[in-house]
């Protein structure tokens, strides 16, 4: 038996392209370079209260892509991601008020505390299995909690202020505010999207269709899930670095509140599980319900909740997935499509 | 005698939490599902619990007596109308699933009940305490130890000597050749959901009696069941009685070293379990 040779250059094969990108993507790529001017610009266009609502937008979206990317195609589900926010967002604040470090620099020397911390936070969390490693994330981020409520330096449980952003005229803090958006969708989504579409992707995309099978065709599942936990907790700590400068305060309860697990479950869930589309689309509803019923406090949540389970029990694709089933027009395109050349095939 | 002391309470407050873990041993065990649920379930039984206790003036055994048979139903109600759509390899689904009821109880338990903290009455039975090798202990602890350690032993027995035990630890082996002999695996489901949650309904009433309960506190509590089952070792109902034990214990260590310590004390010992032997004290490799 003759080894059959398998590179493009043999003319007994036929001669193919790979489309990645399509037409829709295309028109949603250029929608999306046009957001992100329009989050660099908003201090031109937009009021400081519209640039907060923006600014707390941006973080739901960055959050609950991060919980996508984990649980969506790592097969990873967490409900601890608030531990890496908070670690970053206190790290920002130790630096900034207690050290004097320039508070813009700052944020991202404070994304080195959640990468640190996330490599021994998975070297013990992956040894529990399936639904046992999502329970074991919410004690992480509680030992994180517990921990911050008894250091002296963090203040323990009366919290610390952004006294240092005094020193930054409205409109300064406007601008900053302004570019660390645009950075947080474009560093999330953006690069999502990017590692999605390369070697890594499908070696992800693989992993979520079938675990097992992945690892048999050479994937090295457990080095990726550790690289997607370590980029999530990164991610996570990035939006809340950005979220407390813009609060200008933090304290143990809030800087490790599961609710932001709780939204961003029901943002991805709801919108449509490991797809970037399901994210933006399910964080516009959650923004949306928020501001027109969140006057009703626990009934609403109640309602979020019997959301989420319903979209567990009958749709567990969401709402992206009941539109692309519909329509094949992604906004993000990630798979490969081989055409056949046309001179071969007349 | 203060460390012997502290010792002792750990393992009296072991007792109250091995109620809160042997239910989330069996579910896991049978169907590899954690609910999310578990602790709010214990609050909302509570809740109850001491609703029936004000309005109809019944004491604790009564209230206990109306709550574990409400609670078996709420199990089975449980998972034939959720737990059995979302049962399977993948544990996404059923993690969602309980998830968003959780939420939901938590926030319909704030508003029927308020945020308030609240306990049951128990006529006096709370603060006896009696006197043991020189130390006192409180009659109410050790009334909890007493009921855990039945409830384990009945669970134990109940799995290796009864033919329904047969069928749920068939199913738990292998769920489709359990079916090929006859086994139906959503009636095995059923009944696993509803012991586990029906054992909750003790828990319930020892819980509001030794102390206050409110509606935010289910997470806690699905928490400390949680780390019992994992420093015991999962897969066997004893282990998950003795993890409640050391779990107990290093809390009440911590919370002599310093108030503030004693639950994380918890956290990190079931941190150390899982970096050290991540199957668990009793568990096999």
């Amino acid at each position: 038996m003759t080894s059959v040779p398998l590179s493009p250059t043999d003319a007994t094969l036929p001669k193919v392209t790979v489309r990645r990108q399509t037409a829709s993507g295309r028109v949603a790529l250029t929608l999306f370079v046009i957001a992100l001017i329009a989050l660099v610009a908003m201090p031109w266009w937009a009021k400081t209260g519209t640039i907060r609502m923006i600014l707390e937008l941006c973080c739901y979206i960055a959050v609950a892509q991060m919980w996508n990317m984990l649980a969506g195609y790592a097969g990873l589900v967490s409900v601890g991601q608030q531990a890496f926010m908070g670690a970053a967002g206190y790290a920002m604040f130790v630096l900034a008020q207690t050290f004097g470090v320039n508070p813009f620099l700052a944020i991202f020397l404070s994304l080195l505390v959640p990468a640190a911390l996330a490599v021994p936070c998975y070297l013990l969390l992956h040894r529990l299995d399936g639904p046992y490693f999502a329970i074991g994330t919410w004690v992480v981020a509680e030992v994180f909690r517990l921990v911050a409520s008894n250091m002296g330096w963090l203040n323990a449980g009366a919290g610390m202020s952004l006294n240092v952003m005094k020193d930054y005229s409205g409109f300064e803090r406007n601008v900053a505010m302004s570019l660390l958006c645009a950075l947080l969708i474009l560093a999330t989504i953006g690069g999502s999207y990017w590692f999605l579409r390369s070697r890594y992707g499908l070696a992800l995309i693989a992993i979520r269709d079938n675990p097992v099978a992945a690892a048999s065709q050479g994937v090295n599942v457990g080095r990726l899930r550790f690289m997607i936990y370590v980029a999530a907790a990164v991610g996570c700590g990035l939006a809340g670095a950005v979220y407390f400068m813009a609060q200008l305060r933090i304290n143990p309860p809030s800087a490790f509140d599961p609710m932001w697990s709780n939204v961003a479950i029901f943002i991805v869930m709801v919108g449509g599980i490991a797809s970037i589309e399901g994210v933006l689309i399910g964080t516009l509803i959650y923004f949306i319900a928020d501001r027109w019923f969140g006057e009703y406090g626990a009934s609403y949540f109640v309602v979020l909740g019997v959301m989420t389970v319903l979209v567990a029990l009958y749709a567990r694709t969401g709402i992206w997935g009941a539109i692309s089933k519909r329509w094949d027009a992604p906004w993000f395109p990630i798979s490969r499509h081989l055409i056949l050349k046309a001179e071969d095939r007349a | 005698m203060q460390w012997f002391d502290a010792l002792v309470q750990g393992v009296l407050l072991g007792g109250m939490y091995a109620q809160y873990a042997l239910g989330m041993a069996l579910m896991f065990g049978v169907m590899r599902i954690v609910n999310v649920s578990h602790g709010d379930l214990v609050i909302l039984l509570s809740l109850i619990g001491i609703s029936l206790a004000t309005s109809f003036g019944l004491g604790p055994f009564w209230v206990m007596a109306a709550l574990v048979p409400l609670a078996v139903a709420m199990g089975w109600i449980l998972q034939k109308v959720i737990l059995n759509r979302v049962v399977g390899d993948d544990p996404l689904p059923s993690l969602i699933a309980t998830f968003g009821l959780s939420l939901a109880l938590q926030n319909l338990m704030l508003q029927i009940w308020s945020a308030n903290s609240r306990s049951l009455p128990g006529g006096g039975i709370e603060s006896r305490s009696v006197e043991v090798a020189g130390i006192y202990v409180g009659l109410l602890p050790v009334i909890v130890l007493v009921f855990a350690t039945a409830l384990t032993l009945c669970l134990d027995l109940m799995l290796k000597r009864t033919r329904f035990g047969r069928a749920l630890r068939a199913a738990a082996a292998d769920v489709e050749a359990a079916a090929m002999t006859g086994i139906n695996p959503r009636a095995v489901y059923a009944s696993a959901t509803a012991i586990a949650v029906g054992i909750l309904g003790f828990a319930a009433v020892f819980q509001s009696l030794r102390s206050t309960v409110a509606p935010a506190d289910g997470g806690a509590q699905l928490v400390y069941a949680f780390e019992a089952v994992i420093i015991g070792g999962m897969g066997s109902v004893w282990g998950a009685f003795i993890g409640s034990m050391v779990l107990g214990i290093s809390q009440a260590i911590g919370f002599r070293i310093d108030p503030g310590f004693g639950v994380l004390a918890g956290h990190l010992v079931f941190l150390l379990v899982l970096a050290t032997r991540p199957q668990g004290l009793f568990g096999k490799s």
